[in-house]
């Protein structure tokens, strides 16, 4: 069983590594530096300890601000993903990384959609399971995003000995559709999204 | 004619007369009239009988089990000589062999249990059988051939273990080892009711010790394990790999040394090319205990085993960071970890490959990869020899020679590398790029560990460590999510467990040189640096020297009138020291630790009893702090030290006559209304008998008056509520709580009216039932119908519905450690006391607003009930939590409250919630999408929802799938990150559903 994987021993990288929201967005930083270590000493003034005053007040900073959807998000979508040989995520492996996805914003005015463009690298050239982790990725973006998304899933060029045969298939809307009525495949499909938080 | 042959012909005709005649002869047996060896042989006769009849009566009859029974009642009655069981066990195997001719297990059983019986008792005459006749060995296996039934197999696996463990079983052993393997592995599942009481372990563990029981087994065993680990079954795999280990522990060193290159061969790759995370774990013991087993053999076995070992994880350490890179480290960190022995072998097979491979390494993730296996090795080490502190004197090592740990630390094979390991890891930490996180942290890890074992780096090299840490805590720029400087400033704790001095000598002196005099430039970068203290604070031995320091520079800092904000920080850092209890505060009747340097001088400039009276205590937050602070320092002192400091808990040791200060003085100036703040704190660590003042009913009196004024700030009224509740709690007796409380609540003052009712007398009758709810008082039940009236008030209805939840909700100041009494039973009460009543008046009330004021106090309460109060009335309040959710948007507490409750009854207990379904998923998406609630409520909205698929049963959620997989679609683009997770969370859970069914179909 072991022998027949096409990458039995893949490189990987460390969580630490990983590219996550705070390191990269640089917001919402402490202004005095600190860790909040000392926030809990003193309870918050809040709504519990009174509940009496107006409440209007309460509903704060919350709900004007809205947060678009942006890389970093596709990214922590799709990263979580196990690799369907090894018990590895996806973002781990560097199968997937934050460079590799593209939001392209709507191409007119009058148009909604906006496309999200995932580039997939497989651990090594010849992976016959390059389909399979597109066809994954694809799944879980469409599952994930709301329908003014349109998704593409391509293998990065020069990634793969086949690349182009693959995007053909993982381009082709009937071609996806069908494979997703192999019940053998939405099982893969499956364990590998079970990992998805 | 035999009685065998009586009592089958008499069976057709008369039963009752055939039962009569198998008492007799067990009669006769007793009094030996009738020969034990006729009776088996009688019954031989029919079981070999050629009419089939008559056979069958022998089988079906439970002819033999009850002779059995008979024997094994015979035996109980006296013991038997050496003749006798050997002529017992002669005929058994002659006469009813094989025992699987008998159909029923309860047949087989008695006669398995007597010759369990023979094998335990009569252990010499049933060896001399065996060493007497050659053919014992092979009948006795043969005879127990093709038992399937579990219970009989518990007793085959117990009675073959004995000749397997104490019997010269020489060329029998494949046959004995084959008879008991032929079960391996155990794929028994006990039936649904269990009526054998067997469970698998239990069988699983009785054939691994029979495997194991002799090493004279390892030809056939290792070859026969070794094949089923190519299984697919992780089942199989993991039973292969324990039985593995056991018989690694008990073959013996001369054994396993002739298949520990053969083993390694195979475990190997379980690790290498892990499935499963805890096969790998196995695999790794099974290794670990091959080297603990060759360390009592000879050196040269040892390394015979560790050679090849050491030699491919070298070559895997070539390609890291991989997977098998990885898996190479595990499996030297967990060898490495048996013994100094093994360690040294190890380490010195190693590391100059490790540290070759380091310095050619172009990359840092390959460095990386390397510097990960060096700290399992370290690991290993630490754990062989010990760290500074925990180290026993003498050691004892596995061939039993004492050695003192100095004489050991001695042999240490990792001295010879730590010039190198520290040269390669302080370069690597300091001088690489920050962005290289994992790389970083790795290296500091490292260092941590070499720092830790015991007497492996002088001080100095410690206190180099030392200083790169706090170098990264102190001028490093903030970098990504810190990782470093929070892994620096853990890792200078845990020096400071190991190496105190070390710590104070060289980490304390840089740290107090970053805390400056005074901040007036406005800079914070103080605060990692407090923080860091604070928390090396939290070590036992570092504590004192930590709170005096940061005492001497708050000092400092009121002198120079820095700012609040530092104040308040340096505030903060002494009272998370104090916080973490590290050290004990016990003092005598006439003393209390940190008294006079710390506590005392703080109240005095709280209240201005200090002259130097600083503007810097007018700030709440640093009165707050001040009074946490002297909270936790005096509410574990003697009561006598408490009573002489009670006197003083409003005057905060001004001079002058408390009746002018607050709460007694209500006119007095707001500075002064400010130390409630501080005497609130004091007020919560006296006990019962410590009492501030001679009348407490005058006490609570000003309380209540001072709670009135309407200039207030915020936290002195807060403050002044908990000193309400606090007096009512502790201060006044059982006897007089109803009068004093009724004086209030009731006329005269009369809060409870509501033609009285001010936001301020609310808040101030929920603070006196809060005190009372907490000792369960039996007043409540004539005190909670007039609150409960108030809720149809049109005016306060509602903030009166709102103080609801404060009753139960946990409180920071009553506790037990402040000497509160806190009943037990204080949340069944007021359930009973509130809930029913409120239900019926939702049902009852007519107008809106009141029907809303009943729905915020109910859910008021119920957050705070654990699931087994709610229970019994749970199927009456789901529809009205389900109503709770349709009140208007500022009533979002209220909904948080309300989805947290329908989660647990969701968890706890969906079928009671199965017939509101419908409702509960309707008002959960409109609750999830209606924009005008907060963030919070809407993904809590998607939570309950996402576990509705899985607790509620699929016919019922099935029919909404479609509905709700549309709805959600809306949420995945909501404004908010945090709820566009759960709506994907949530959405998941509905969309997998079918695909269950699917599975079921199967």
């Amino acid at each position: 069983m072991e022998a027949n994987k096409d990458n039995a021993n893949p490189t990987i990288l460390n969580q630490s590594d990983l590219p996550s929201r705070r390191s990269d967005s640089g917001v919402k930083k402490r202004d005095d530096g600190g860790t909040g270590l000392f926030d809990s000493l003193v309870p918050a003034y809040t709504y519990l300890n009174d509940p009496f005053a107006q409440q209007a007040s309460s509903s704060d900073t919350d709900d004007d601000s809205v947060e678009e959807i942006d890389e970093q998000e596709i990214y922590d979508l799709i990263s979580t993903i196990s690799d369907p040989e090894h018990p590895l995520s996806l973002g781990s492996l560097a199968v997937v990384s934050l460079p590799d996805i593209h939001i392209q914003p709507p191409s007119s005015p009058r148009s909604p959609i906006s496309t999200v463009l995932v580039e997939i690298t497989p651990t090594i050239t010849h992976c016959s399971l390059a389909t399979v982790i597109g066809l994954g990725v694809r799944v879980r973006l469409e599952q994930s995003l709301p329908p003014r998304f349109r998704v593409d899933v391509r293998i990065k060029q020069g990634t793969h000995s086949t690349d182009e045969a693959v995007n053909k298939q993982l381009g082709d809307k009937e071609r996806v559709a069908a494979a997703l009525e192999n019940g053998t495949l939405m099982g893969v499909l499956k364990k590998m999204l079970s990992t998805c938080e | 004619m035999s009685d065998i042959q009586l009592y089958l012909l008499e069976f057709d005709k008369d039963r009752k007369e055939a039962s009569s005649i198998a008492a007799q002869s067990a009669k006769r047996l007793e009094s030996k009239e009738l020969k034990l060896l006729d009776l088996i042989e009688s019954l031989g006769e029919y079981i070999s009988h050629d009419d089939t009849a008559t056979r069958a009566k022998a089988d079906d009859h439970d002819v033999i089990g009850s002779y059995a029974k008979g024997l094994l009642a015979l035996e109980e009655r006296g013991k038997w000589d050496e003749e006798r069981v050997a002529s017992v066990i002669n005929a058994l195997l002659d006469n009813t062999h094989a025992l699987r001719n008998y159909k029923q297990q309860s047949e087989r059983y008695p006669v398995l249990q007597l010759i369990d019986t023979l094998m335990a008792k009569y252990r010499n005459a049933m060896k001399s059988v065996h060493d007497s006749s050659p053919q014992f060995m092979s009948r006795l296996i043969n005879y127990f051939e093709g038992e399937k039934d579990p219970r009989n197999l518990m007793i085959v696996f117990s009675i073959l273990k004995v000749p397997m463990t104490e019997w010269d079983i020489g060329s029998d052993a494949q046959d004995l080892f084959e008879a008991v393997f032929n079960y391996f592995p155990i794929t028994f599942k006990p039936p649904p009711n269990d009526p054998y009481g067997i469970t698998t372990q239990d069988l699983k563990d009785r054939l691994r010790d029979c495997i194991s029981s002799t090493s004279d087994f390892a030809p056939y065993s290792f070859p026969a394990l070794l094949d089923k680990l190519d299984s697919t079954s992780m089942n199989t795999k993991r039973d292969v790999l324990q039985t593995i280990i056991a018989c690694v522990k008990d073959y013996g060193p001369r054994t396993i040394s002739l298949y520990s290159v053969t083993l390694w061969d195979a475990l190997k790759f379980e690790i290498l090319n892990s499935e499963e995370e805890d096969l790998a774990q196995e695999a790794l013991s099974g290794l670990s205990e091959i080297a603990r087993s060759l360390s009592q053999a000879s050196t040269g076995a040892l390394n015979a085993y560790l050679k090849p070992i050491a030699k491919e994880c070298n070559e895997h350490l070539e390609d890291a960071p991989t997977k098998q890179s990885q898996a190479a480290g595990r499996i030297l960190g967990a060898i490495a970890s048996v013994s100094p022995e093994v360690a040294n072998m190890i380490l010195r097979a190693v590391l100059p490959t490790l540290f070759t491979l380091y310095q050619a390494a172009d990359n840092f993730p390959k460095r990386r990869g390397l510097i990960e296996v060096f700290v399992q090795l370290i690991r290993a080490d630490l754990q062989v020899y010990g760290e500074w502190r925990a180290a026993p004197a003498v050691q004892q090592a596995p061939n039993g020679d004492r050695t003192s740990s100095a004489d050991l630390a001695a042999n240490n094979a990792l001295l010879k590398f730590t010039d190198q390991a520290l040269e390669v890891l302080s370069t690597g930490l300091s001088t690489v790029p920050v962005k290289e996180v994992s790389f970083r942290l790795m290296t500091l890890d490292a260092l941590l560990q070499l720092a830790k074992v015991r007497q492996l780096l002088a001080p100095q090299e410690i206190a180099e460590i030392i200083k790169l840490f706090h170098t990264i805590v102190i001028t490093e720029e903030s970098y990504g999510n810190d990782e470093l400087k929070a892994a620096s400033v853990n890792g200078l704790v845990e020096i400071g467990q190991q190496k105190p001095q070390l710590i104070i000598d060289h980490a304390f002196p840089a740290f107090m040189a970053q805390l400056p005099d005074s901040d007036v430039d406005g800079s914070t970068t103080y605060v990692s640096v407090l923080e860091a203290f604070a928390k090396l604070g939290s070590e036992r031995q570092l504590f004192e020297t930590v709170v005096l320091r940061l005492r001497n520079k708050f000092n400092v800092a009121v002198q120079q009138q820095a700012s609040v904000r530092y104040l308040r920080a340096i505030l903060s850092a002494i009272l998370f020291a104090f916080a973490q209890g590290a050290n004990n505060l016990q003092g005598t009747p006439g003393s209390c630790p940190y008294y006079n340097d710390l506590i005392l001088p703080l109240l005095k400039q709280s209240s201005g009893a200090r002259e130097t009276r600083s503007s810097l205590f007018e700030d709440e937050g640093v009165l707050d702090l001040i009074g946490r602070l002297s909270n936790v320092v005096l509410r574990t002192q003697h009561l006598e030290f408490q009573k002489q400091i009670a006197r003083e808990t409003y005057t905060l040791f001004r001079t002058g006559p408390a009746k002018d200060l607050p709460p007694f003085g209500t006119d007095a100036p707001t500075t002064q209304g400010r130390t409630m703040i501080v005497s609130t704190h004091v007020l919560a660590a006296l006990q019962r008998e410590a009492k501030p003042v001679d009348d407490i009913n005058e006490l609570l009196t000003a309380l209540v008056n001072f709670a009135m004024v309407d200039s207030l700030s915020p936290k002195v009224r807060a403050a002044t509520s908990a000193q309400v509740s606090l007096v009512v709690n502790k201060f006044i007796p059982t006897a007089e709580l109803k009068a004093v409380t009724g004086t209030v609540l009731y006329a005269p003052t009369d809060l409870l009216n509501p033609a009285n009712l001010t936001i301020n007398s609310i808040r101030t009758i929920f603070a006196i039932i809060k005190g009372l709810v907490l000792r369960n008082h039996t007043t409540l039940t004539t005190i909670f119908p007039s609150l409960l009236a108030l809720l149809s008030s049109p005016e306060h209805g509602t903030t009166v519905a709102r103080g609801f939840s404060t009753l139960l909700q946990p409180d920071d100041l009553l506790t037990k450690e402040n000497h509160c009494t806190i009943s037990g039973l204080r949340k069944q009460k007021a359930f009973s006391l509130l809930v029913p009543n409120i239900s019926t008046s939702v049902r009852s009330a007519t107008d809106a607003s009141t029907k809303a004021n009943y729905l915020i106090a109910l859910s008021g309460i119920l957050r705070w009930l654990p699931y087994t109060i709610i229970e019994p009335e749970i199927s009456a309040l789901s529809p009205l939590l389900l109503q709770s959710l349709d009140l208007p948007p500022e009533e979002h507490e209220v909904k948080s409250a309300t989805l947290d409750t329908l989660i647990t009854f969701l968890t706890q207990n969906p079928r009671a919630i199965e017939e509101h379904a419908s409702s509960l998923i309707t008002r959960l998406l409109a609750t999830t999408s209606e924009k005008r609630n907060p963030a919070k409520v809407r993904a809590a909205a998607l939570q309950c929802l996402a576990l509705v698929p899985g607790q509620l049963r699929t016919e019922t959620v099935l029919p909404f799938r479609k509905q709700v997989a549309k709805r959600l679609m809306a949420s995945l683009d909501d404004g908010k990150r945090a709820v566009r997770g759960e709506a994907v969370r949530c959405r998941a859970r509905w969309m997998g559903m079918d695909e269950v069914e699917d599975e079921e179909d199967e």
